[in-house]
């Protein structure tokens, strides 16, 4: 990946460096064009100015030589004859000079205008190019963390079996390295869904329903197939969740979303060796929050930002490690955001705790009072 | 003087709990004792307090990655030997390894006897390191105005400047100086100090020798103790040739 994130920024480099360049040329050229037109301007007004002064002669003469003035206005109508002596008009010169600060004004206006489209495309372009180089790292860095997150149950994989093959074991033992396999082999087969989930998500090829929700159902649900897990690691779950409590948001996601939460907090307070999770819900605002607490291992508060990203694994210094795939929360907000709703996270530190927050717009209770699939 | 397998003592520091386990109940099953971390942090601690013959080190742990935890160790004098498992094959993050001081690199996945084999070679060198500097004759050499104490990882320059030694710069300097006047080949340095095949050629050996020379010879371009026998490998001299 460092080869193609150096060729990647060089070409930016280039790309810059060739824009700049045009732009540089583009303005001394436009800078060219303005000078000439008021050097062309400037003998224009040299050659009229010359015109009018032997106008101004002629007139002179004409009338030394007895021609009537009227005669000599006539015939050169830019001149004026005051008190038997010639000279040109005001309005003639004013004209002269308005006409040309015109033509120079409408070249400032249209290499203004030149220079402004110029660095507009170039914009285009540099952005359009910076989106697909930030698409193609984001592509391969995806690659390289998949198939890293492969690397460590496969490693364990073939560890247990390479066990077995060399060593002669005593039953009880064969039977930890196996169902040790079985949960490397479940550990995959949750990484390949989980993967294929979040390409799913972040595609936007997801069609989530909105139809009121019975929040305080759902919970029981998701609580009622983790709770033997939970008593084996000795972690007791709460729930306060008043019966009433409606959301608007598709019924499948709601449990995905609270049960990847509550697994979280499940593997957050096993290293601690048991504690508490609870679950409490309320309405505010039109809204519904439910708050996921538990008194695991926490993280710090300047990791927050990272935990949606993909394949974030903190490990908050807990100790005994986690077989999380590092793409439940990714999904959890994405799923959130795709239902209209939001999820944040809070923790006061490592070793102090964590907090989870889903907060969903509340229905009305009445199941015919229901919204159009989004 | 040779120890058993129990009298090595590995701290394994891996975090996934499966690999972990697995690893911690083979090594303990070829008779070493294992202390079994899955934190960086806690690794540093642990170490600031006890000792051991190898560490076992994955890459990215909680806590203190470990190649952060390698340097932070090499900082502070620690020559513990330290073999890295990672998930990351690439040459480059290889490289990184040995670079932070590690003496060893595998990639995940790997084969047991892989690994159980290079555990023993490792401790293998760094026995025969101990021994052979366990007098009071052979823990310390004296050539050319220069000494240098094998135990200590410490040497005293001609003039007087003193320099830390890495782990690896003692060991060539061990293997040279058990042979004095003969001639060293490069295969044989790297089989000596480093093992078969971490590092993929000789060149590394060179450059090892390259920084021994600027450290203890008077005139690094001319070398009067570190001569290089063209095509073969190296031969030092206690004294300057006449």
């Amino acid at each position: 990946m460092p080869v193609s994130g150096a060729t990647r920024s060089k070409a930016a480099r280039i790309f810059e460096l060739t824009a700049l360049l045009l732009v540089v040329v583009s303005v001394v050229q436009v800078g060219w064009w303005l000078y000439d037109q008021r050097s062309e301007a400037t003998r224009t007004v040299q050659h009229v100015e010359a015109l009018h002064a032997q106008q101004v002669q002629a007139a002179q003469a004409l009338l030394a030589s007895g021609v009537p003035e009227a005669s000599v206005r006539e015939l050169l109508p830019d001149v004026v004859i005051e008190a038997g002596q010639a000279r040109i008009s005001p309005d003639a010169l004013a004209t002269l000079e308005e006409h040309q600060r015109r033509r120079i004004n409408q070249y400032m206006w249209e290499s203004g205008f030149f220079l402004l489209v110029l660095c507009v495309c170039i914009a285009v372009i540099w952005r359009a190019l910076r989106t697909e180089a930030r698409v193609r790292a984001e592509q391969e860095s995806f690659l390289a963390l998949v198939s890293h997150q492969f690397k460590t149950p496969l490693a364990s994989l073939q560890l247990s079996l390479e066990t077995m093959a060399m060593r002669e074991l005593p039953a009880e033992h064969s039977k930890r390295l196996t169902e040790r396999m079985l949960a490397d082999i479940a550990r995959m087969e949750q990484l390949v869904s989980q993967i294929l989930e979040s390409a799913r998500l972040e595609r936007g090829r997801v069609e989530l329903r909105r139809e009121p929700v019975e929040l305080a159902s759902a919970v029981a649900r998701v609580v009622g197939q983790l709770e033997e897990r939970a008593r084996a690691a000795r972690i007791s779950i709460g729930t306060e969740v008043p019966r009433d409590l409606y959301i608007l948001a598709d019924p499948v996601s709601v449990d995905v979303v609270v049960r990847n939460l509550v697994e979280n907090a499940l593997a957050a307070v096993a290293p601690v060796g048991g504690g508490t999770i609870t679950l409490r819900a309320r309405a505010a605002n039109g809204e519904v929050e439910l708050a996921v607490r538990d008194t695991g291992v926490g993280f710090r508060p300047a990791d927050r930002a990272r935990l949606f990203e993909k394949f974030t694994r903190l490990h908050p210094g807990g100790g005994s490690g986690s077989l999380g795939t590092g793409l439940g929360l990714f999904i959890v907000q994405r799923l959130m955001q795709l239902s209209g709703g939001r999820v944040s996270a809070h923790s006061e530190g490592v070793g102090r705790g964590a907090e989870f927050v889903l907060v969903w717009p509340r229905a009305a209770t009445e199941p015919d009072v229901r919204t159009e699939p989004a | 003087m040779s120890r058993v397998a129990s009298d090595f003592r590995v701290l394994l520091v891996e975090d996934d709990p499966h690999l972990g386990a697995g690893l911690a109940e083979n090594l303990r099953a070829e008779g070493y004792t294992v202390e079994h971390l899955t934190d960086g942090l806690r690794a540093l601690e642990w170490l600031q307090r006890e000792s051991c013959d190898l560490i076992v080190l994955d890459v990215m742990l909680p806590g203190m990655d470990g190649f952060t935890l390698c340097r932070t160790l090499r900082e502070r004098g620690v020559v513990t030997p330290v073999l890295f498992l990672t998930a990351r094959g690439d040459p480059a993050d290889r490289v990184r390894g040995l670079e932070a001081g590690g003496d060893d690199y595998l990639a995940k996945p790997f084969h047991l006897q892989e690994f159980l084999l290079r555990v023993r070679a490792i401790l293998r060198r760094w026995e025969w390191y101990r021994n052979a500097s366990a007098t009071p004759a052979t823990a310390v050499l004296r050539f050319g105005g220069n000494e240098v104490d094998f135990r200590a990882f410490r040497g005293r320059s001609w003039n007087g400047e003193v320099h830390e030694l890495t782990e690896k710069e003692a060991m060539i300097l061990k293997v040279l100086s058990e042979r004095p006047g003969e001639i060293v080949s490069r295969e044989d340095l790297l089989e000596r100090v480093w093992g078969y095949d971490v590092y993929p050629s000789t060149r590394t050996v060179d450059n090892f020798v390259l920084r021994l020379r600027k450290r203890f010879e008077r005139d690094p371009a001319n070398p009067q103790h570190f001569l290089t026998v063209w095509g073969v490998g190296y031969r030092f001299l206690l004294e300057p040739e006449s």
